[in-house]
């Protein structure tokens, strides 16, 4: 299977592929990636036996075999790891948590929940990032709860133990402050760094489950609305709108989008992101007649 | 360790109570969302999700409530929000969209009489919805569409749709309804578009 | 510097004939498929003028222009042309309320368009 030269896609056909991206994901592929979604096309077309663009295209729009999903997974780097895409993180100890805070009542917590959360790191990485580099963190109580449906996730989140390569952005320093050698290759977030993070079993489609989970001042929600059909989307977002206070954020994947996934929110650009927030102001409209 | 970790549990969930028809006008937009939200199980909410639609303002209630009517999913639902295609107001127009193509498999049936509605407003955002369908149906109805559509207008949306979507099979339709209007250039150019692209198609599957 | 124009318009084809005859007469083009995500874009690339479809998924063009209008400078100071196949009485005046500067009818001729945007651009015709 290697031996064949990868097809080539017009300029007609990649607009229409990014369009088509756009309308069923809300991901966004800009031309300067242009040779990177080749490849995972060309990978996806060997895989399902397509001789042509146009042939694995029909493929795609019909949704045979979820090939949906199988290209999304090609397109989204699975893997996760410690301070992945840390310019959130700049952005909510820079802008973000200034604002929220400044809504606080004394003794109010703030709130961040991570969903979904997968085996830890996203939380755990806001704790450390809190700690390092918020200079108000020890004013504040701070909650971060970690949430994902896969409850196999959430026990080795809660047990966490990690290999070198989700490691491999933190500092030697950082990881000896917050992890213990656990293996040859394995190391464990150190108990106080676990238990600042909570977990909990949540489905984002369930709108009990979500409303259990309480109201959030930041909501990370990166790489999972882009999985969605349209209806669940709505669903997902009316409750992600529900656990968000008035004018509290919610950062998304850097591939997605709101503007695919619901109007709901308000689109903000800070200096390190753009974020997306519930309209803060109070809800003043009766229905009219 | 400043971080504390606390139970989440414990925290409130907010109850409807009393009857969320009823609450569907309440004065407070936090109640009628929660009660457009409640009723996206209940068939026999259509007419008053629909109702409420003519007198709610807010946009975050606005899109609960077609968001029930989405989740209901029967006909009387899709059709409800179709109704609302040709509202006075753009943004409920988007919204009744939205919905309609959250649910392809109703829209699939309903679709073609939206196609003949006496509004041509109607008709071209009906096109739309096109999108949503499988490419052999939308080829069968946006074809037939062209072989007889009075308004430029509603051939230009029926052409962008059948480039997307179209199999080769609209290719006698569109070339028909290029020459039924030689004065309008852009759905000219539009339909020539649309001819090379789902005749690419045709020979690509075929090669 | 060439002026750059975002055009917002779910349909594909509408946008790639405006910029074909926009980019003949120097302009520069941006697209968007909608209002959300027009306001996506205007926050990343400088703007100098906009044409907007009315009917468009997840955020009309009305809604948009209120936003935006209401939003910050200078964005909320942008120029926008309007464009609608709507024969609806209503949506003239309702473009106008929501901040259009120009209100156009599809389907659009060339030499109209062109007209149009040198004018709100701030160019000599």
């Amino acid at each position: 299977m290697g031996d064949r030269e990868p097809p080539s896609i017009s300029e007609d056909e990649f607009a229409r592929l990014c369009d088509f991206f756009y309308r069923r994901t809300g991901m966004i592929f800009t031309e300067a990636k242009r040779y990177y979604i080749e490849r995972r096309v060309f990978e996806r077309m060997l895989a399902t036996d397509s001789a042509t663009f146009a042939q694995y295209f029909a493929r795609l729009r019909m949704d045979l075999d979820s090939e949906i999903e199988e290209i999304i997974n090609a397109f989204t780097v699975n893997e996760t790891y410690f301070y992945r895409e840390d310019h959130q993180f700049h952005c909510l100890t820079t802008d973000l948590l200034r604002l929220r805070a400044a809504q606080k009542a004394p003794g109010e917590a703030i709130r961040i929940w991570s969903v979904p959360c997968s085996t830890g790191e996203e939380p755990y990485s806001i704790a450390m990032w809190l700690l390092e580099n918020w200079p108000e963190v020890d004013k504040h109580d701070i909650e971060i709860l970690g949430s994902d449906i896969d409850t196999r996730a959430l026990n080795a989140a809660r047990e966490g133990l990690y290999g070198a390569r989700a490691l491999s952005r933190l500092t030697p320093d950082l990881i000896d402050r917050y992890f213990e050698k656990a293996g040859e290759e394995t190391w464990q977030a150190a108990q106080e760094l676990r238990e600042s993070v909570a977990f909990s079993p949540v489905n984002l489609i369930v709108n009990a489950e979500t409303r259990a989970q309480g109201v959030f001042d930041v909501i990370f929600c990166r790489n999972v609305l882009i999985y969605f059909n349209d209806e669940s989307r709505r669903v997902a977002a009316e409750n992600l709108f529900e656990c968000l206070k008035p004018g509290g954020f919610i950062c998304l994947g850097h591939t997605e989008s709101m503007s695919r996934i619901s109007p709901l929110f308000e689109v903000r650009r800070y200096a390190d992101a753009i974020v997306y927030q519930r309209p803060s102001g109070k809800p003043e409209e009766a229905p009219r007649g | 360790m400043p971080l504390i970790r606390r139970d989440p549990s414990g925290a409130s969930a907010p109850k409807l109570e009393g009857d969320a028809v009823t609450q569907l006008s309440d004065a407070n937009p936090d109640v009628r969302w929660k009660a457009a939200r409640a009723l996206g199980k209940q068939p026999d909410a259509v007419p008053a999700l629909a109702a409420a639609l003519h007198t709610e303002t807010l946009p975050q209630v606005r899109e609960a409530i077609f968001t029930s009517l989405v989740l209901i999913r029967t006909d009387a639902s899709a059709r409800a929000a179709a109704e609302f295609v040709r509202s006075e107001d753009a943004a409920l127009r988007s919204g009744a969209l939205d919905a309609l193509a959250a649910m392809p498999d109703v829209v699939e049936r309903i679709l073609s009489s939206l196609l003949q509605d006496a509004d041509s407003d109607v008709r071209i955002l009906s096109c739309d919805l096109a999108r949503t369908v499988p490419g052999d149906v939308a080829t069968r109805l946006l074809g037939a569409l062209l072989q007889a559509e009075a308004e430029p207008n509603v051939c230009g949306a029926a052409v962008e749709v059948l480039a997307e979507v179209g199999t080769a099979d609209a290719i006698g339709p569109l070339t028909a309804c290029k020459a039924r209007f030689p004065g309008e250039a852009f759905l000219g150019f539009a339909i020539d578009d649309a001819i090379e692209r789902v005749g690419a198609e045709r020979l690509d599957m075929n090669g | 510097m060439a002026k750059r124009i975002l055009v917002v318009d779910d349909a594909r084809l509408i946008r790639s004939f405006y910029r074909s005859i926009l980019e003949k007469e120097g302009y520069e083009i941006d697209e968007a498929l909608n209002g959300l995500e027009a306001l996506e874009k205007l926050l990343v690339v400088p703007v100098d003028l906009l044409i907007v479809d009315i009917n468009m998924p997840k955020m009309d063009g009305l809604t948009f222009l209120r936003t935006l209008r209401r939003g910050e400078a200078p964005i909320s100071a942008i120029p926008a042309l309007m464009t609608s196949t709507e024969a609806k009485d209503s949506d003239k005046e309702n473009a106008r309320a929501a901040g259009a500067n120009f209100y156009m009818v599809k389907p659009i001729k060339a030499d109209a368009l062109v007209e149009h945007v040198n004018l709100l651009a701030g160019r000599r015709a």
